[in-house]
């Protein structure tokens, strides 16, 4: 009988213990990848964050403004290829004003040039141009919403007071999982037009793609160098550093669900090492039985060690079985659907696959080394004469 | 009855086993106590920036401060309204402000930068809250570039301390010449300058951002209200100051409330189990004990209630670890973002005695559910059976 045999059938003696500690197991094991998803989906912009890309807004405060003319004066800075600029609009559905979704105002062309991630219908695409009211929206938002192509909407303005009507031109998809499809980008002209001439011409931020990833960070400089005499200055970032700060900030988050999923190994591995524990406790008396005829204290060893590891990976199993579904199919749409903004692509990984499979097999096995060593110290003599 | 000692007895024996459940048990607890203590600290940082005497004005349909804006000569019409108080001179006690967020280096990381509140304040803005008051240094003289910060910002931004500056624009430095303490609310993580600064250095020149007026007492709101909702052509809003500040805090503190949820309801799904396998354990090792007790008269009543108790015992003991735990966290504090605002507060860990019993008597409830089924079949036991094996 081989000693994976021997294993297997041990794990299998207490048919309830085991069904019990597996469904800890796999209890813990879905809830590992739902928190390392929502880790890496929220830092997964950061990671992914295009690397051609510099970010450019006001230097005191990024609610505040920055002249139009700065767009056209950064095309001139070398190694610039493209630029776009956006302003934050902040709009509310009169019908659901506790749902949140972004709104921003763009000039077509350029923001798509320079989000060529994000893809648009070319026929969408000219129907947006030519519409001052047009907008165009993720396909998240607009299966949410309902809203068809050629609709008429209308919004409450939240720093812009009043109504504001929108056609939907197109809906917008995209071939990178950092993007947020649940925006609504609508013409610069239209905010523009319509708000009070004192706050006319004015931008909010300016995104521009430059031709050489690596000088991203030279070009930044040179950007906030060129407008440093002016009354407004600029500060001026790499898309990945944009994304870093913004992860500094909600970092105390990020690190609060990592020492829970440090609590939550921990609490797995007590299940596992207390169902092995006793079962090694029960059956001391067959240790004994088996030192006597003449298997030696590491033979023991390996037989609860394998016993161990088998629990394990068989937990790793059944959770990734039950859990990569649940997340992947059943939590992953309602995440992005709902809470777009932080996380625009909820997956699970397959590294995270990998790792949480090999993490449930290794805690199998060190939750074994106690009772192992406890089994393999015990004495013959005294092993025989215990009896449960 | 069966005295409690014999269950504390019988899991001292078991030490491996009891702690190893205990343990399991004390984390999920330690795990619901931080996160509501977090859910209620933020609250309580939020909320407590609120005054119920005091109402904050707004441009209706702007959801914050940062949002709104007012002309200066609302003002005038906003303290003439009835129920706002007024000083012995006189005067409306009302404060029109500024709020705008900066960027500011945070010390300690690598450049990054996070957005710090600027709050531009009229002199009345003490007298209109009296929470505030300054624990170091001076408040700043009107008509100066000088500023006082809350001490939660202390030494954690770049220029941000007693005789230190920071530029708000260039060359034009803001010195730091006061730290003020609010009771631990938010206020503590803003900056405060003259009003006539913040509007010069930003830009916002006739307007204002919201009003706050102290009323003679809180049940002077709805008139005050209806006052300034009457003239639609204003677009003016009114709220308390706690409405107010818990409209802003709800969406982070529901977040971390909704996701301690999730967490302990996975956590506590496999910590249950971990003490129905002890339990179980525990009463398969003990049937001839538990056959000679019913020998000696033990009702299965008094058995089941037994077993019960010694499994609330086992996680109570781990409860009041977990809980040991958690009080630990009331001296960590973090600093996090209010996704209403984007702006950077610190928050602590509030630790109340009603999430603290709370945590422990779901411990204790955790352990009777996953005792519940041993209990019961322990006190299936057949004393004739039981014996004779």
């Amino acid at each position: 009988m081989g000693l994976v045999t021997i294993a297997v059938r041990n794990v299998w003696r207490n048919k309830l213990r085991t069904v019990l500690t597996l469904s800890a197991v796999t209890v813990l094991v879905i809830f590992f990848l739902l928190l390392r998803t929502v880790i890496w989906s929220w830092t997964a912009s950061a990671e992914q964050g295009a690397r051609d890309r510099i970010g450019t807004r006001h230097k005191v405060s990024f609610i505040m403004q920055l002249p139009r003319r700065y767009v056209e004066e950064m095309r001139s800075i070398p190694g610039i290829k493209q630029v776009a600029h956006a302003s934050w609009f902040g709009a509310k559905d009169p019908n659901h004003t506790d749902d949140f979704f972004g709104t921003i105002a763009v000039e077509p062309k350029e923001f798509l040039e320079v989000y060529d991630e994000i893809k648009l219908p070319k026929d969408q695409f000219e129907t947006w141009q030519q519409d001052r009211q047009g907008a165009i929206v993720g396909d998240v938002l607009a299966k949410k919403r309902g809203w068809k192509l050629g609709q008429k909407i209308v919004l409450q303005g939240t720093i812009y007071p009043g109504n504001w009507e929108y056609h939907i031109s197109g809906i917008y998809t995209a071939n990178s999982p950092t993007v947020d499809r649940s925006t609504l980008y609508f013409q610069y002209k239209y905010l523009d037009e319509s708000r009070p001439q004192r706050l006319q011409d004015q931008v909010g931020w300016v995104m521009a793609r430059v031709d050489d990833p690596g000088r991203a960070a030279e070009i930044a400089k040179a950007v906030d160098k060129k407008f440093e005499d002016r009354d407004i200055q600029t500060l001026s970032m790499s898309e990945r550093a944009l994304q870093a700060s913004f992860l500094g900030m909600v970092s105390a988050i990020l690190r609060l669900i990592d020492v829970v999923s440090v609590v939550m190994v921990l609490i797995m591995g007590l299940i596992l090492g207390n169902t092995i524990a006793m079962g090694v406790r029960e059956r001391t008396h067959e240790y004994g039985v088996l030192r006597a005829i003449g298997f030696l204290p590491k033979h023991i060893v390996m037989f609860i060690l394998s016993e161990g590891l088998v629990l394990g990976m068989l937990g790793g199993i059944i959770g990734l079985a039950i859990g990569y579904p649940f997340v992947q199919k059943g939590m992953g749409p309602a995440m992005e659907e709902n809470l777009g903004a932080f996380f625009a692509f909820f997956r699970v990984t397959p590294e995270l696959v990998v790792t949480s499979f090999f993490l449930a097999a290794a805690l199998g096995l060190i939750a074994a080394i106690i009772p192992a060593r406890n089994a393999a110290k015990l004495e013959v003599v005294s092993a025989l004469r215990r009896v449960g | 009855m069966i005295p409690l000692s014999y269950n504390v007895r019988s899991l001292l024996v078991r030490k491996t086993t009891t702690v190893a459940t205990a343990l399991g048990i004390g984390l999920v607890v330690f795990v619901l106590a931080s996160a509501f203590m977090l859910g209620t600290g933020i609250t309580k940082t939020m909320v407590g920036a609120g005054n119920s005497s005091n109402a904050i004005v707004l441009r209706k349909g702007s959801d914050t401060e940062m949002a709104s804006s007012l002309e200066v000569s609302t003002l005038g019409m906003i303290g003439a309204a009835p129920g706002v108080k007024r000083s012995s001179a006189g005067t409306s006690l009302l404060s029109g402000e500024i709020v705008i967020v900066i960027a500011q280096d945070k010390l300690g990381t690598q450049g990054q930068v996070s957005n710090v509140l600027v709050r531009g304040v009229p002199p009345t803005a003490l007298e209109v809250r009296p929470e505030v008051h300054v624990v170091a240094g001076h408040p700043p003289r009107p008509g100066t570039d000088e500023v006082m910060i809350g001490k939660g910002l202390r030494g954690k931004y770049a220029g941000m301390d007693l005789e230190q500056s920071f530029d708000l624009k260039k060359n034009r430095p803001l010195k730091v010449v006061g730290v003020f303490e609010s009771g631990g609310s938010s206020f503590e993580s803003e900056v405060w300058c003259d009003v006539d600064t913040a509007r010069s250095s930003f830009g916002r020149d006739g307007l204002v951002s919201s009003v706050t007026v102290r009323l003679d007492s809180p049940s002077k709101f709805d008139a005050f209200k209806a006052t300034m909702e009457s003239d639609k052509r204003l677009g003016l809003e009114a709220l308390t100051e706690p409405a107010y500040y818990e409209k802003q805090s709800s969406g982070t503190s529901l977040f971390i409330k909704i996701m301690g949820g999730v967490i302990v309801f996975f956590l506590s799904g496999g910590a249950m189990i971990g003490a129905l396998i002890t339990m179980l354990a525990a009463v398969s090792q003990r049937q001839r004990e538990v056959g000679t007790l019913r020998a000696l008269g033990f009702s299965r009543f008094s058995i089941l209630t037994s077993f019960l108790l010694e499994s609330a015992v086992l996680s109570l003991a781990g409860g009041l670890l977990g809980i040991a735990c958690a009080l630990c966290m009331s001296f960590v504090k973090l600093s996090m973002m209010n996704f209403a605002t984007w702006q950077e507060v610190t928050f602590s860990f509030d630790p109340n005695p009603a999430v603290l019993v709370g945590s422990l008597v779901f411990g204790g409830f955790m352990g009777i559910v996953g005792g519940f089924y041993p209990a019961l079949r322990a006190a299936s036991v057949s004393p004739i059976e039981a014996m004779r094996d």
